[in-house]
């Protein structure tokens, strides 16, 4: 370190004391506005149990099938079918389910994910997949893993009356229930935009104490939804004509459309439907015109290329590679010999080790200078484990 | 009824016998009527013994009422409510030290200081409300100098090589936590740099003046130490991936797109230990990350390339990325070490097919893009790489597993994922930032984040989780008091209370300036706070309503008490009747007498 000599020389040190800053942040108290849409969830829920609601089971995998075909993977559908009709013993068709008498399409056929079957079809079990209030041994596949910018599809199906929907003909779900549950998704931010889509007899009346979503029912107060179609083959009706119709619109669409929400609501004749189709848009921002449908059947991924590669790494690293790399490949091949022979006992495998072998020519010597560095950690444990054999060998021979 | 018959003949013989005598007795038992008089008083017997009754119902009715009551651990409501209005009334304040020293330049120090700060008030009075609010306040004083002066010369920065600078002044300054420093010398050369630590300095020539080494100070101290290089000063929700309990899972997945074609397998636990550790330790503040990897097979993307003549090679544009990732046949979520509250990021290698080889990425400008990547916000990352047997198809033969080259394409594979992954936190990864005075060149670090860039994130953390803890808690409690007969447990009690310690914690600990432990402190209450917000035993299907308890007592109790209450008012109806009764009687024989 110099020393500060001549006051008069050229280095003429100014040192400013030092400023002493705040640095302050605040937030908005509502970011949920500028929350960016980062990914879609669906879930959908038949809650009939029994042959004769084969078609409830049937709406719930069209639009399943629907779903997934827009682009929502399964990791991020929840799928709870409340009974099992294709494996059923009076189903004439085995593993398959149809939702035309055509038999069109098998709706069973490939990568179907069923989260919640049978009997865990509980209003119990619903009602903690829309809040998140699971035990802790419950696997992410069934939890509802959405964020503040999560768009979700709440599709309902089933038995229903005024103001209550039927779950496995022995329990009920209250409007108020799901009002209250919405409400608490809501506080904690558990969803950007939700959809809310019933296909009931009045189910319009599920939905009228929710604030604030998106929601559309087949039918209102004191109106029945009805089946659309009998299949005299399988024996039961095997669609809703509400889902049916809503099939048909999907049916003409692919994953790069943009099809508005406002034509997918309009296109629902009430003669051939039966029933009154009424939709509900109280305190959504945005004209239905202008939503994709997209935004909750489909999933389009925000994506931000990416410029530049962070680089500072290679240079310090590259040299202490070249030293090691016939090392640690030593080392990795013997690590994987003493593995084999730890896990298979007798059986000698061939092993094929990807070229590098001469390093390992004589491996007690080898092995020696490893023991004696003790480099790494997980080949000392497996050399003890392999030590341990031979003494466990001897000691069943002596006491044989 | 024995007195009354004695009493006519005694009376009439007495009335015959004298007319001298003065009628000493009254015309005495006067119309003793049996129905409205009696002549004892009524006993208190039946009255004590039905009275007994519905006092032991009576006294039994708190003890019932104690046993059905509902259990409801006390949280601290007032604290919480304290708690949200100070976040949100007095804003956070982080204080920052600022040393900036000047050179071989001969103005006065305190007049520099007074152009610093008033360019510093400039900076952040242009800055608009975007949803944050930035209050600087500078406050200089004297600060007695924790170095020698003529420690540092011009002599230091001759040299081109920026990390001997970079590694000498770190020695020189300290770089303690939340001080930063800034050079600013004369030289041959001009040069802006900013350090991997907490430094930055400037070379400017002899012919420029003090003022416009001012202004690019004051730029970097905002834009650069406090903002970390982005335009508004706020990260913004989407980019903090961070899970509600504190821990991120990096999950690194190597897809070969067909098998049959080639297949591709990498050293991963090598390129963990150089590259991703450092970087993971270096986070450890703010989030507690862990890593897994796997490979995959038969993975296909979903969207579609064109084959490009002039560049020799299938081209997808960036109007395909979103539906690049083919969530059907990408299994990527397989995680079995994730909690459920965790947030998993997933960072894929595509390596496509020889039919759509090499695959490259085109952006709206026309240029090819060099990484070939992208990422998708709190989701992951996505990188295509070509093999090398796609270019010259004739020499290769793919046969038995074949593994990516560690220095020629893992490693830059990996420091495309590292910048992929400041991204996802908000960081660019271009070594030059461009400011509105001038450039200055950025020094990464080998930890994937300087040491500032790790202040700003504690900073940005800190805040946002200690308000998502304050909203947390707040939701708690207005649920708790809008559900009056809910179950509140002991946990949940618990887990509040040490949120708020937790909280307070963080706050004493932004204010005195140590930006990790106020990192961790601040995740440990947001997650304790998630913890209490969604324990399983809040399910308002559950608890017990009133008309529940009603409806399972009033069997029991209603009959049997309405006869004991009627009883008892029949009983006193009867002795006040009975008392009436003799009251009338004494009152008459008071007249008579």
């Amino acid at each position: 370190m110099e020393t500060f000599i001549n006051p008069k020389s050229l280095f003429h040190l100014l040192l400013l004391p030092c400023l002493l800053l705040y640095s302050s942040i605040a937030y908005n108290s509502s970011p949920v506005e500028a929350a960016m849409h980062t990914n879609n969830w669906a879930v959908l829920v038949c809650t009939s149990r029994f042959w004769f609601n084969y078609r409830h089971m049937a709406n719930t995998l069209s639009l399943y099938r629907t779903v997934k075909r827009l682009g929502i993977p399964d990791e991020r559908i929840i799928l709870m079918l409340a009974d099992d009709m294709a494996c059923n013993t009076r189903n004439k068709y085995p593993a398959q389910v149809f939702n035309n008498e055509n038999h069109r399409l098998n709706l069973y056929g490939d990568n179907v994910e069923v989260d919640y079957r049978g009997y865990e079809v509980t209003v119990e079990n619903f009602l903690r997949v829309l809040t998140g209030r699971h035990e802790t041994a419950v696997p992410r596949s069934k939890r509802l893993l959405s964020d503040e910018g999560s768009h979700i599809l709440l599709y309902m199906t089933g038995h229903g009356g005024d103001e209550f929907l039927k779950f496995q003909d022995s329990e009920e779900l209250q409007s108020h229930d799901l009002a209250d549950a919405v409400k608490q998704m809501k506080e904690k931010h558990r969803f950007k935009e939700l959809l809310i889509m019933v296909d009931t007899c009045q189910a319009a009346t599920l939905f009228n104490q929710s604030p604030g979503v998106l929601a559309i029912g087949s039918s209102m107060k004191g109106e029945n939804s009805y089946s659309h179609h009998l299949d005299s083959d399988v024996g039961v009706s095997v669609v809703d004509r509400f889902t049916y119709y809503t099939l048909a619109f999907f049916e003409r669409l692919n994953i790069y459309d943009n099809a508005s929400l406002s034509s997918l609501f309009s296109s629902y004749n009430p003669s051939l439907l039966m029933s009154t189709a009424y939709y509900r848009k109280d305190l959504y921002k945005r004209r239905l015109e202008e939503v994709p449908v997209t935004n909750f059947f489909g999933s389009v991924m925000e994506t931000i290329h990416t410029d530049a590669a962070y680089k500072a790494l290679s240079r310090r690293n590259s040299g202490r590679f070249e030293d090691e790399m016939s090392l640690d490949q030593s080392v990795h091949h013997i690590k994987r010999r003493m593995l084999i022979k730890v896990n298979d006992g007798d059986e000698i495998h061939d092993i094929n080790p990807e070229g590098e072998e001469g390093a390992s020519k004589c491996p007690w010597s080898t092995f020696r200078k490893k023991f004696q560095k003790a480099e790494n950690v997980d080949s000392l444990l497996n050399y003890g484990l392999v030590a341990m054999i031979p003494l466990l060998v001897i000691s069943t021979w002596l006491v044989q | 009824m024995a007195e009354i018959s004695e009493a006519p003949d005694s009376d009439s013989s007495k009335l015959l016998g004298s007319d001298s005598k003065a009628p000493q007795r009254p015309d005495s038992e006067p119309e003793f009527d049996p129905k409205l008089m009696r002549k004892t008083k009524p006993g208190l017997k039946r009255l004590f013994l039905t009275f007994s009754v519905l006092f032991s119902f009576l006294l039994g009715f708190p003890f019932l009422w104690k046993s059905v009551e509902i259990y409801r651990s006390p949280l601290p409501f007032r604290e919480i409510d304290s708690l949200s209005t100070q976040l949100r009334s007095d804003t956070l304040l982080f204080p920052l030290h600022f040393h900036a020293l000047f050179v071989g330049f001969d103005s006065d120090p305190d007049r520099l200081r007074w152009s610093i700060l008033s360019e510093i008030t400039k900076l952040t009075s242009q800055n608009p409300k975007c949803s944050d609010n930035y209050t600087l306040r500078p406050t200089s004083s004297p600060h007695s100098s924790s170095y020698q002066c003529g420690s540092v010369t011009g002599d230091d920065f001759v040299q081109n090589d920026d990390v001997v600078v970079d590694e000498r002044l770190a020695s020189v300054f300290g770089g303690k936590n939340n001080e930063y420093s800034m050079a600013v010398v004369k030289g041959v050369s001009e040069r802006a740099v900013v350090g991997k630590y907490r430094h930055a300095w400037m070379v400017v020539g002899d012919g420029s003046d003090v003022e416009m080494a001012v202004v690019k100070v004051a730029e970097v101290l905002i834009k650069v130490f406090i903002n970390g290089g982005r335009e508004e000063g706020l990260i913004r929700n989407e980019f903090m991936p961070v899970g509600a309990d504190g821990k991120i899972v990096l999950s690194f997945n190597l897809l070969n797109a067909d098998p049959h074609d080639w297949v591709y397998d990498w050293d991963f636990e090598k390129i963990d230990d150089t590259l991703l550790t450092p970087m993971i330790e270096a986070l450890g503040p703010v989030a507690n990350i862990s890593v897994e990897s796997q490979v995959l097979y038969h993975t296909p993307k979903a969207s579609f390339s064109y084959w490009n003549q002039k560049l020799e090679s299938y081209v997808f544009s960036t109007k395909d990325l979103p539906f690049l990732v083919n969530s059907n046949e990408w299994h990527l979520d397989t995680s079995i070490a994730a909690g459920g509250r965790s947030k998993i990021l997933q960072f894929a290698v595509y390596v496509p097919s020889a039919k759509e080889c090499p695959l490259l990425l085109q952006l709206p400008n026309g240029e090819i893009s060099k990484t070939n990547g992208f990422i998708s916000p709190m989701w992951g990352g996505v990188i295509v790489w070509n093999p090398q047997g796609c270019l010259k198809d004739s020499e290769f033969k793919p046969s038995a597993k074949n593994i990516i080259p560690i220095q020629q394409d893992l490693e830059n594979m990996f420091e495309v994922f590292i910048g992929q992954f400041r991204q996802l936190f908000g960081f660019k990864s271009l070594n030059v930032y461009t400011g509105a005075s001038g450039d200055w060149n950025l020094l990464p670090s080998e930890r994937g984040f300087t040491e500032w860039e790790l202040d700003v994130l504690s900073r940005q953390h800190t805040c946002f989780n200690l308000l998502s803890c304050a909203t947390t808690l707040g939701s708690l409690s207005r649920l708790v008091q809008s559900l009056p007969r809910m179950i509140i447990k002991d946990e949940i009690g618990k887990q509040v209370k040490l949120s708020l310690e937790a909280a307070k914690l963080a706050l004493s600990n932004a204010s005195s300036g140590v930006y990790e432990f106020s990192a961790a402190s601040s995740s440990q209450a947001r997650s304790l706070a998630e913890d209490a917000f969604f324990h399983p035993s809040i399910m308002s299907v559950s608890y017990y309503s009133f008309e529940h308890c009603f409806a399972v007592y009033s069997p029991f109790f209603l009959p049997v008490s309405m006869h004991v209450v009627l009883a008892a008012l029949r009983e006193l109806r009867r002795y006040k009747q009975e008392k009436a009764k003799y009251l009338a009687w004494k009152a008459k024989a008071n007249t008579a007498t």
